[in-house]
């Protein structure tokens, strides 16, 4: 049993690191436009489809479609957030959430008329896993999977604490309008936010594509537990986006040993219930107003 | 009232019904010249989405033909297409809109076993047919009054045709993977049993279809030491399932369904699909009906659903055409004049009609089978194709 609680728990951290990537996307997006962006989930599917494009068509290694998928997510979301999202900003954040999730619907819709309904896969070999310590096993992709999100949060965070752009973003989450007195144009910091938590779900989306399959509604089944992990460690918070993809990673991984899958939305929703209940903001937001 | 006023009534009232009794024969006319309308409720998307289409298609290549023919007894037929997204809500949503909007008499080609069970009892308490091809137990079983009936062989004789092939493959210890779906507890428990009776056990894990990665599934198959594992789940999860299996070097035999490892799923994955057999029900092939689909279908060899929902319209417009009724209620009374109990053996909807029309007693021989239907609406034979990937290939084995 200790053996198969282990295992769980490294299936569950590693899962947990490349669901953060697009929680932190997620969060950052609410943290500067004040709105929880359900477009996120559809934004993952779009990023995989783009780097699948770069891989299949142009040939591109997937270290490089990696890059394609960011920047893929990042200009529909942009896109998005343009058509969709924006000219309803006076209407107030739960008409953006709203117009968010049908935004969301259409970019699927899109991407099934774009590329059909059949799953598809990159061009990559599958692995048998490496055993260690006799009992446990780890799959070489995972293993890049799991390198490849912690690079991408390491970037994030020299870019949010080192550059100019990333300090502007913390500002403008911070007090928009104590920015907008110091020169910053909280509009550009906008457009920089939904293009950098976009190109995130991007990423984690061809990561997750990369060791599973990819289908237009691969973004339905992402929805759910980003939106929990971010909800979980407090909405706005980047740390609290990653803790909060673990504890949801290692969570649902943990609880196949014991509890029927089938209510497993139920043990993610009384997790969220139980942060929630002895901390309000989750476990790294702070209280507003 | 002046006796004028009265005068004015009586006129009035003279006149109404005057123009009632010239207007009437034309509206009964109309009524009966009016076209027939008929639904498709197929999975356009989701897990079902590589068979909608294609069924819906063909549906629609039948009421053509019919159409060109002169209709049943005359009157046109209309079809109207809806996608149930593999989806109960979408399903019930999709079937409220056929039933209330286009007022359909029947709706053909539901696939998934959880989209018919919620669509079912919109469809009995409205008096419109439904013919499926889902095959879980507990459809049939529901008081849906004679308003339904499957081409799809239950999930009893699934699970005992399903043991008995692992047995033969050599199976002493069988690991059950699915997620919770209508037919899951029925399926194993009749797994079981065959197997039990050949002196092998089984385990039932059922997992969460929506999750990436079933790393975690897979071990705890493992810790069962499975000779085989039985795959119960639709294609997107099998997929997902089937890598993870492979990466975790089991190197004992698959089983699954022939819709889960099909031939696009087997074509992506290869290596991940290599020398895993599936089974699915078996059309007619050779048969009439069946040449008929593969010509529509522009394949030699048409899937299973294909020529279920083949078999559905062509029933129903025969049945429709037997009752000189469009109404479900119609269908439902005659559904089974035209599909068993001898009489002339046709194999498509335009001769059935026109023989019907001739006064002669028909028995309709389908795509998917004899279409011969049990008092609940379950199909009383049908033979397997059992198959495996090779190389990214579905191959036959047999069918039997």
């Amino acid at each position: 049993m200790i053996d198969a609680l282990v295992q769980a728990l490294i299936n569950g951290v590693i899962a947990g690191t490349i669901l953060a990537v697009p929680a932190i996307g997620f969060s950052a997006i609410f943290a500067v436009l004040n709105y929880p962006n359900f477009t996120i989930g559809s934004l993952a599917a779009a990023g995989a489809y783009a780097g699948y494009l770069a891989n299949t068509q142009l040939g591109w290694p997937l270290a490089l479609a990696l890059g394609a998928a960011f920047a893929g997510a990042a200009v529909v979301g942009v896109a998005h957030e343009w058509a969709a999202v924006r000219p309803l900003q006076k209407a107030g954040a739960l008409i953006m959430a709203i117009a968010s999730l049908a935004g969301g619907i259409v970019v699927e819709n899109l991407l099934r008329f774009a590329f059909g309904n059949e799953q598809r896969g990159y061009e990559l070999p599958l692995a048998r896993d490496i055993v260690f310590a006799e009992v446990y096993r780890i799959g070489p992709q995972q293993m890049k999977n799991f390198a490849m999100a912690l690079g991408i949060m390491a970037a994030i965070w020299a870019f949010l604490r080192w550059t100019r752009t990333g300090r502007s973003m913390r500002a403008v989450a911070d007090n928009r309008d104590l920015a907008r007195l110091r020169g910053i144009d909280p509009e550009r910091v906008a457009v920089v936010t939904v293009a950098v938590g976009a190109g995130l779900a991007g990423f984690g989306g061809m990561l997750i594509g990369l060791d599973t399959t990819l289908e237009p509604f691969m973004g339905q089944r992402l929805l759910l537990s980003i939106f929990a992990a971010a909800v979980l460690g407090g909405l706005g918070s980047i740390p609290g986006a990653v803790a909060g993809a673990l504890l949801i990673g290692v969570v649902e991984e943990v609880s196949v040993l014991f509890i029927n899958p089938a209510y497993k939305s139920a043990v993610a929703f009384a997790a969220i219930l139980l942060v929630l209940t002895f901390r309000p903001a989750g476990l790294f937001g702070t209280r507003q107003g | 009232m002046t006796i004028q006023q009265r005068r004015r009534t009586l006129i009035q009232g003279a006149s109404a019904l005057a123009a009632g009794a010239l207007f009437a024969p034309a509206f009964v006319r109309a009524q009966a010249n009016a076209p027939i309308k008929l639904g498709t409720l197929t999975p356009l998307t989701g897990a079902g989405g590589p068979y909608g289409p294609v069924m819906a298609n063909t549906v629609k290549a039948v009421v053509d033909t019919v159409n060109a023919a002169g209709g049943v007894r005359g009157r046109r037929v209309e079809l109207v297409s809806e996608d149930d997204q593999t989806n109960p809500e979408a399903g019930v949503r999709a079937a409220r809109k056929l039933i209330d909007v286009d007022k359909v008499s029947a709706i053909m080609g539901t696939w998934a076993s959880s989209v018919t069970t919620a669509v079912a009892p919109l469809c009995w308490e409205s008096k419109t047919f439904l013919c499926t091809v889902s095959g879980a137990d507990s459809i049939t079983q529901l008081p849906h009054q004679g308003y339904l009936v499957r081409t799809q062989p239950n999930t009893t004789l699934q699970g005992r045709k399903f043991g008995e092939f692992a047995l033969e493959l050599g199976a002493k210890r069988v690991f059950y993977m699915s997620p919770q779906t209508p037919f899951t507890q029925s399926v194993f428990a009749n797994i079981k049993a065959a197997l039990e009776k050949g002196g092998a056990t089984a385990e039932l894990l059922i997992y969460d279809d929506k999750k990436p990665s079933l790393r975690t599934e897979v071990d705890q198959a493992l810790r069962f030491r499975p000779d085989l594992i039985f795959m119960g789940g639709y294609a997107p999860d099998t997929t997902v399932l089937v890598k993870d299996v492979f990466r975790a070097n089991f190197r004992g035999k698959l089983l699954t369904l022939g819709y889960a490892v099909n031939q696009r799923v087997a074509e992506a994955n290869p290596e991940a699909t290599e020398g895993v057999y599936t089974m699915a029900p078996s059309p007619a092939e050779g048969s009439g009906a069946f040449k008929r689909v593969a010509e529509i279908v522009k394949n030699a060899n048409p899937d299973p659903y294909s020529c279920q929902v083949y078999d559905h319209v062509s029933m129903v417009l025969m049945a429709i055409a037997q009752g000189r009724d469009s109404s479900g209620a119609a269908i439902r009374e005659n559904i089974r004049k035209v599909s068993q109990g001898g009489g002339r053996a046709v194999d498509n909807a335009v001769d059935g009609i026109r023989a019907i029309v001739a006064g002669e007693k028909v028995d309709y021989n389908g795509a998917s089978g004899p279409c011969d239907f049990t008092d609940i609406g379950d199909i009383l034979d049908c033979k397997f194709r059992y198959e495996q990937a090779r190389k990214g290939k579905i191959e036959l084995i047999r069918v039997a």
